[in-house]
């Protein structure tokens, strides 16, 4: 690991109000994420790892704490500026694929361009920027499926086109949130592979939220989150973690 | 980009967007059509009215007039600036009558009109007439050389009018010698004989009793005989006067039977016999009456004055009604209508101390021009309300759009779309949607326009009843005037309101939380 972390995250507490009702998601949660790590976050539901995605991935904002990206606090940018983060630096997997089902899979793809692009920038770059979608899709092995809308695609090809759209403007981070949750065992196994390749070969940086502890043996480090906090490690080492390293 | 890709993919894929271009497209419509006909009403009624009414109108405030207008003409002549501004100037006599006239079934026909005594070719100069004659729309439809208007009853008119008298005077002729044949023939009366008595004689002289015998004899004779048949009036041939009777007041409409379509009769031709019957001037107002030839027709296609004028020789009517140079108006046409009010407050200097009312034509058409302007204010208004409407429903269905989309917003956010692009996308959407609207209101609404008359006649065959009857309105067809103008601002009302009303839906849109988006099922 690198002495800077690429990501850091500082005592982030978050807390959602709902009426009288107040649900503290996150309790000063500390984490580094290395350039070129591939670390995923496992944790029961409601211990707070969407929370901490989104608030990594500047979708969301903390209540208090602080997150760094190569030494630079992004928490508290202006909107505009963590516009730009999410469409540039950070690429989002999500369980539920989250295509927009009016586009075509190379729209979809396509689609994080477009945004980054002015309508003359685009007109400008568009045959770069479509050979870009085209090698990116031939990858995740969807060529076949170039003019498909997503309700015409499998759940797997759904989210390997999402991976690709995460993608298409090269990020350095990629912040799954329950990449295989919403697939069967082969088309799980088929993103995480294609994830593993992109971490190795790519040097892609990799936040994978994940309830399947199969999966997380194939990345580099793993945290589990309890209650809106990091467990220790050497919590860590208890079961059922240490069943799966047990097991490997 | 996304934002011009995704507005138009949701253009396409909602159906809902439909209902929101055909509300913006059928407010658009009906504002065109609507304003067209309005605008076409308004200036074809300006024109007509213009033409029939002339530039200054200088009238008396009584049905007896003002005296001395050819003094007056001469007086405005010697004005310098009058007399350089004025073109020509004619003497009008208007009065009420009823016009008498028989059918072609033969029955009598009876109306009142107004009469207008004119001098022919000072009422042509002035204009708003000679065109307005048949014979001048026979002519022109048939390109033949214009004639002259004129009160001169035309040889073969006379001829068959000659005619007509003649047959009457025959058959008066005939049953007056019927009637005389029919009388018993009556001993001629004779006086009672009386011997004288003799001088001398044996006889008494003749004393009262033989007086009242006599008278008595006398009354009895008197009584046989049958009260003689009066001698037949020679026939003096008079061919009466020259008329020109409004085209409405000598056809009429009606429903063909073995058809059931609309055709026009006609009641009075060209050469018929008519009686004017109006009042003479003075303390006791007395009718008179004169009979009148039809040589023409006045066809300006307002009904107002077609189905109400019957102009006649002004000089005729002055003494039919006693109003020997006296007329109730003077109509003046001007070189340059830009100089009527100056032209019009230099006449009433002129005239400052006699009872004239002296207007331009708009003046005195005022109250009706108004009203139609209101008329079209108020349409307007109330149908800018339909595309208020429709800009509510583009409200009520792009609150429901975005709800439906709230997750596609917040991928698009997760993407790294601004709030600012969310809103341009359903902005612009709406604009999309208001553009797209007033094109095809726009077309739909021409359409209609300019085949007003086609739809009318389509609707007036599926429902039986025509919607636009000339004999209600002034014009005999739907007049429109596509105002270029007029249409540009309801094309860019239709799109601003489109516009605005997605203002607030597009706000709530760029007010989503991603996260909150993401998770919105």
């Amino acid at each position: 690991m690198n002495a800077t972390p690429l990501l850091s995250a500082t005592n982030l507490q978050k807390a959602y109000v709902k009426f009288a009702n107040r649900i503290e998601v996150l309790r000063g949660l500390e984490i580094d994420v290395a350039e070129g790590e591939f670390l995923s976050v496992i944790g029961n539901s409601g211990s707070g790892k969407s929370t901490m995605l989104h608030l990594l991935g500047t979708l969301d904002q903390p209540d208090e704490g602080t997150i760094h990206l190569e030494g630079r606090r992004i928490d508290n940018l202006p909107s505009q500026e963590r516009d730009e983060l999410r469409n540039r630096t950070f690429g989002f997997i999500f369980q539920f694929y989250h295509l927009l089902p009016e586009l075509s899979v190379l729209e979809n793809v396509l689609a994080p361009a477009m945004i980054q692009h002015s309508v003359w920038s685009w007109w400008w770059n568009s045959g770069e920027l479509h050979e870009a979608a085209l090698a990116m899709i031939e990858r995740v092995g969807l060529s076949h499926r170039l003019t498909h809308r997503p309700q015409e695609l499998s759940g797997g090809e759904m989210q390997r086109a999402a991976i690709a759209r995460a993608l298409i403007n090269r990020p350095r981070i990629l912040l799954a949130d329950e990449p295989t949750g919403n697939l069967d065992a082969a088309n799980g196994q088929h993103v995480m592979q294609l994830l593993r390749s992109l971490n190795e070969h790519d040097g892609l940086t990799i936040v994978m939220v994940t309830h399947n502890l199969e999966l997380v043996r194939d990345t580099d480090r793993v945290v589990r989150l309890i209650d809106g906090r990091v467990e220790t490690p050497e919590k860590m080492l208890a079961p059922p973690l240490a069943e799966v390293g047990a097991a490997t | 980009m996304y934002k011009l890709l995704l507005c138009w993919r949701y253009l396409k894929t909602r159906y809902l967007a439909f209902a929101c271009i055909i509300s913006v497209m059928l407010g658009v419509a009906t504002l065109i059509v609507v304003n067209s006909v309005m605008n076409g009403f308004s200036t074809k009624l300006r024109t007509l009215l213009h033409s029939v009414l002339s530039d200054v109108v200088i009238e008396g405030h009584s049905m007896e007039g003002f005296y001395d207008p050819v003094g007056k003409i001469g007086k405005i002549r010697q004005h310098p600036y009058l007399n350089s501004q004025i073109d020509s100037m004619a003497i009008n006599l208007e009065t009420f009558a009823m016009i008498q006239y028989r059918k072609q079934n033969g029955e009598i026909g009876t109306r009142p009109v107004k009469v207008m005594g004119i001098e022919m070719k000072s009422r042509s100069a002035v204009g708003g007439f000679h065109e307005h004659l048949r014979s001048y729309h026979d002519a022109v439809a048939k390109k033949q050389p214009i004639p002259p208007a004129s009160f001169e009853i035309p040889k073969e008119i006379r001829q068959r009018y000659e005619e007509a008298e003649r047959q009457l005077n025959e058959a008066r002729q005939r049953a007056f010698e019927e009637e005389r044949k029919a009388t018993p023939k009556v001993a001629p009366f004779e006086l009672p004989r009386f011997e004288l008595p003799k001088p001398g004689g044996e006889e008494p002289m003749l004393g009262i009793g033989d007086m009242q015998r006599f008278f008595e004899e006398g009354k009895k004779q008197t009584k046989q005989a049958a009260v003689p048949a009066p001698m037949p009036v020679p026939h003096v041939p008079r061919v009466p006067p020259g008329a020109i009777v409004g085209h409405l007041i000598a056809h009429y409409n009606y429903r063909d039977p073995t058809d059931g379509k609309p055709k026009q009769a006609c009641d009075i031709q060209p050469g018929d016999s008519i009686v004017l019957t109006t009042v003479s001037t003075g303390e006791s107002l007395r009718p008179v009456y004169d009979s009148f030839v039809v040589v023409d027709y006045f066809k300006s296609e307002m009904s107002e004055y077609d189905a109400n004028c019957v102009f006649v020789p002004l000089e005729h009517l002055q003494n039919l009604r006693s109003m020997q140079n006296r007329a109730s108006s003077i109509l003046i046409k001007l070189k340059n209508y830009n100089e009527a009010d100056k032209v019009v407050k230099t006449l009433s200097e002129l005239f400052a101390g006699e009872r004239l009312a002296i207007n331009t034509w708009e003046e005195k058409q005022g109250p009706l021009l108004k009203a139609i302007e209101i008329e079209k204010s108020i349409l307007n208004i109330l149908l800018f309300m339909i595309i208020a409407v429709a800009g509510f429903g583009i409200l009520a269905i792009f609150s429901m759009i975005v709800s439906e989309k709230t997750r596609d917003i917040g991928i698009l956010k997760a993407l790294g779309a601004s709030s600012g692009g969310i809103m341009t996308i359903f902005l612009s959407y709406g604009l999309l949607l208001g553009v797209v609207g007033a094109v095809l209101g726009t077309i739909l609404g021409l359409s209609i326009t300019w085949n007003i008359n086609g739809v009318e006649m389509l609707i007036a065959k599926i429902t039986g009843s025509r919607v636009f009857s000339g004999e209600v309105y002034y014009f005999k067809e739907i007049p429109t005037d596509v105002s270029a103008w007029a249409v540009a601002i309801v094309n860019l009302g239709a799109v601003t309101i489109a516009t605005v009303f997605s203002i607030l839906p597009a706000l709530r849109a760029a007010m989503l939380q991603p996260v909150e988006s993401l998770r919105y099922e």
